[in-house]
């Protein structure tokens, strides 16, 4: 591997399809809306003649993207315009990743990616070579011995596995939580079928097909259709997303990877753990099942800010789970907070302004939109229910922040974690003593913040200082170090 | 909210909203002027209300000179601040009151900027980052400004040596 060489010819292909991927919004953007018409040709020559370009450009890039492995330093050349030159000495690679997306599939080959702490690494990933090569790269790089770089099967005798099981995934699909964005997704399918079919061709078919239909039963109808395809599309990509999820518990990090066409790796040290959240989504709480996700700090990778430790997971194997793999969670809390009766006032009331102008547009615009009134049920049971769990507690050094928007989220903190605290008041709530409590941790590279409503101030600001450290007691004695 | 933090910000910074807030009302305002300026130029393509747009001129100046004259006032008075060895406290806000506890334990780094308006005021924003936030303390005095971020800086540095 000492001399410079180029990938396998798939690395083509792969990187054509990297750059689809990545910019999949905007070849949906243009398909939806250049789509139909008498323009549609046209796109249609757009979209080849972009497919055409990308390829050729994946060909040029992998024409001049070359590497070697010598003496432990791992050297890229690539750049079709701009000839870059990429140094890694295998001292400073922290993780060496091994996945493989379809392309890869296809030609028997893997994907290889190099980290180091800091820089992004998509310059380090080497699109397709065969797996024997890619063991040899990652032996070739790890011969030096280093602590740091412990990826592989070297501790296997360490290692805990944990799987999630076929049923678990059915489940888990099943109950998917993702409604909301599939719906938006058939929203638009449905937006974009007009141009399909006629309008009078679809009611000619709903005639022949529903003898008697009334305008209330097809809006029934169409609101049962949506859902169920929806349900169907969260439903497989729920499955595609989580197909074979896997735990793997080393010394210092866990390996959560996960994907039916693509298997995604991710790689969490424990030193980077800032948080854990415990969420149970509405469909999954009865039948007492919930997902449990891990914030972690920044990652040279866009997505290594929330990471789904495990997609579903019972409640009763929920404590064991996290005492065996992040121990430090499994907090027995002493102290908690809930909100008052005042709070509850708020609660439903904010509920009852948010539904009230969805009402009242149902009322004046959709037919039948009288009925939008039974709204106000499930929004004030939902307000009253947000109002139960909102909580906050605390054990030795870890905050634990209970609040549900639709799902419950525990928040688990450690104290040592915290970045900073915000409470706000506004004139509502200062009458009534009461405000809100934010805490941010670190999270890729932005932070997260998690914030419970309608606290007391007293609780407020004792939870605040007791964040805000250890030494806080004798504040008023050293505070007068500054003066302006 | 109990207990205030100490610190108030320059008198000056009054000033400087308010003109930071009419330069932003004048951009605002192109706009009615140039939809009059289509109903005036291409009138019968356009059949734009000029009441419509009248209207609009007036809601925008009533609404900029109240905005003008109060918000920078309100803003003043519920902004402080206080730093000591352990947190920066800070208090702001206008219709709501926020109150942000910064740990020096995690303060990343201290910035002080200036744009022109508050260049002209002698003024800075000191601007704390860590590793999920980013906070700002407005319209400082610049002396003032300076003192505060080698003051941060310096606990900073301590408070991480105690870790």
């Amino acid at each position: 591997m000492s001399e410079l060489q180029r990938q396998h010819p798939a690395a083509a292909l792969a990187k054509s399809f990297d750059i689809i991927r990545q910019n999949i919004i905007t070849v949906l953007v243009i398909l939806f809306i250049g789509g139909g018409g008498e323009q549609s040709s046209f796109t249609l020559y757009w979209l080849g003649g972009s497919f055409l370009f990308l390829l050729i450009w994946g060909i040029a890039s992998w024409y001049r993207f070359r590497f070697r492995v010598e003496e432990g330093e791992l050297t890229i050349e690539h750049g079709v315009i701009i000839k870059k030159k990429l140094y890694l000495t295998s001292d400073r690679i922290q993780v060496i990743d091994i996945s493989a997306g379809v392309v890869q599939r296809l030609f028997g080959l893997v994907a290889v990616e190099v980290k180091t702490a800091g820089s992004t690494s998509k310059q380090a990933k080497i699109n397709a070579i065969s797996r024997q090569r890619a063991e040899e790269l990652k032996r070739l790089l790890r011969s030096k011995e280093n602590l740091s770089t412990e990826v592989g099967e070297t501790n296997k005798t360490d290692e805990k596995i944990y799987a999630l099981e076929k049923q678990d995934l059915l489940v888990a699909a099943t109950t998917s939580g993702q409604l909301g964005v599939a719906l938006s997704v058939v929203g638009g399918a449905f937006s974009q079928l007009d141009q399909i079919v006629s309008e009078e061709q679809m009611i000619r078919f709903v005639e022949n097909n529903i003898p008697r239909a009334t305008s209330l039963t097809v809006i029934l109808a169409t609101i049962i259709v949506a859902l169920v395809v929806s349900w169907g599309f969260s439903f497989l990509s729920t499955i595609i997303k989580y197909y074979d999820f896997e735990v793997v518990v080393r010394n210092d990090e866990l390996l959560i990877s996960r994907g039916l066409f693509e298997r995604t790796q991710l790689t969490i040290p424990f030193d980077r753990i800032q948080a854990v959240q415990i969420k149970e989504e509405l469909l999954r709480q009865p039948f007492g099942y919930a997902s449990l996700v891990i914030e972690s700090a920044g990652y040279g990778e866009k997505e290594g800010n929330s990471a789904t430790l495990f997609p579903i997971i019972h409640k009763h194997k929920m404590f064991e789970f996290i005492d065996e793999v992040i121990p430090e969670y499994h907090v027995q809390v002493k102290d908690r907070a809930g909100i008052s009766r005042l709070g509850l006032r708020r609660y439903l009331l904010r509920m009852l302004w948010i539904t009230l102008p969805a009402i009242a547009l149902g009322w004046a615009f959709v037919p039948y939109g009288v009925f939008a009134w039974v709204l106000l049920v499930p929004a004030l049971v939902l307000g009253y229910q947000q109002w139960r769990d909102a909580e906050v507690a605390s054990a030795e050094n870890t905050l634990v922040m209970t609040s549900r928007l639709l799902s419950k989220t525990t928040a688990i903190i450690k104290k040592y974690r915290m970045q900073a605290t915000r409470i706000t008041q506004n004139p509502f709530q200062s009458r009534l003593d009461l405000c809100n409590l934010t805490v941010y941790v670190a999270s890729g590279n932005q932070g997260r913040s998690f914030t419970v409503r309608e606290l007391t101030e007293q609780h407020a600001f004792d939870y605040r200082d007791w964040l805000a450290g250890d030494s806080n007691s004798q504040k008023d004695s050293t505070d007068t170090d500054f003066k302006p | 909210m109990r207990s205030i933090p100490k610190h108030t910000l320059s008198k000056s910074a009054v000033k400087a909203w308010r003109i930071s807030i009419a330069v932003v009302l004048l951009i605002i305002f192109m706009i009615p002027v140039a939809l009059g300026m289509i109903d005036v130029f291409w009138g019968d393509e356009s059949n734009l209300s000029p009441w419509l747009i009248g209207a609009l001129a007036l809601v925008i100046l009533i609404g900029g000179i109240l905005a003008i004259f109060l918000i920078p006032e309100i803003r003043w008075q519920r902004w402080h601040y206080q730093i000591d060895e352990h947190e920066i406290d800070l208090q702001s806000g206008i219709f709501i009151i926020t109150r942000t506890l910064i740990p020096l334990k995690r303060v990343q780094h201290v910035d002080t900027r200036q744009g022109p308006i508050l260049r002209s005021f002698d003024l800075a924003d000191v601007t704390i980052s860590t590793a999920a936030t980013t906070h700002r303390i407005p319209a400082l005095d610049q002396d003032t400004a300076d003192h505060v971020r080698n003051q941060i800086s310096k606990f900073a540095r301590l408070a991480k040596e105690d870790v």
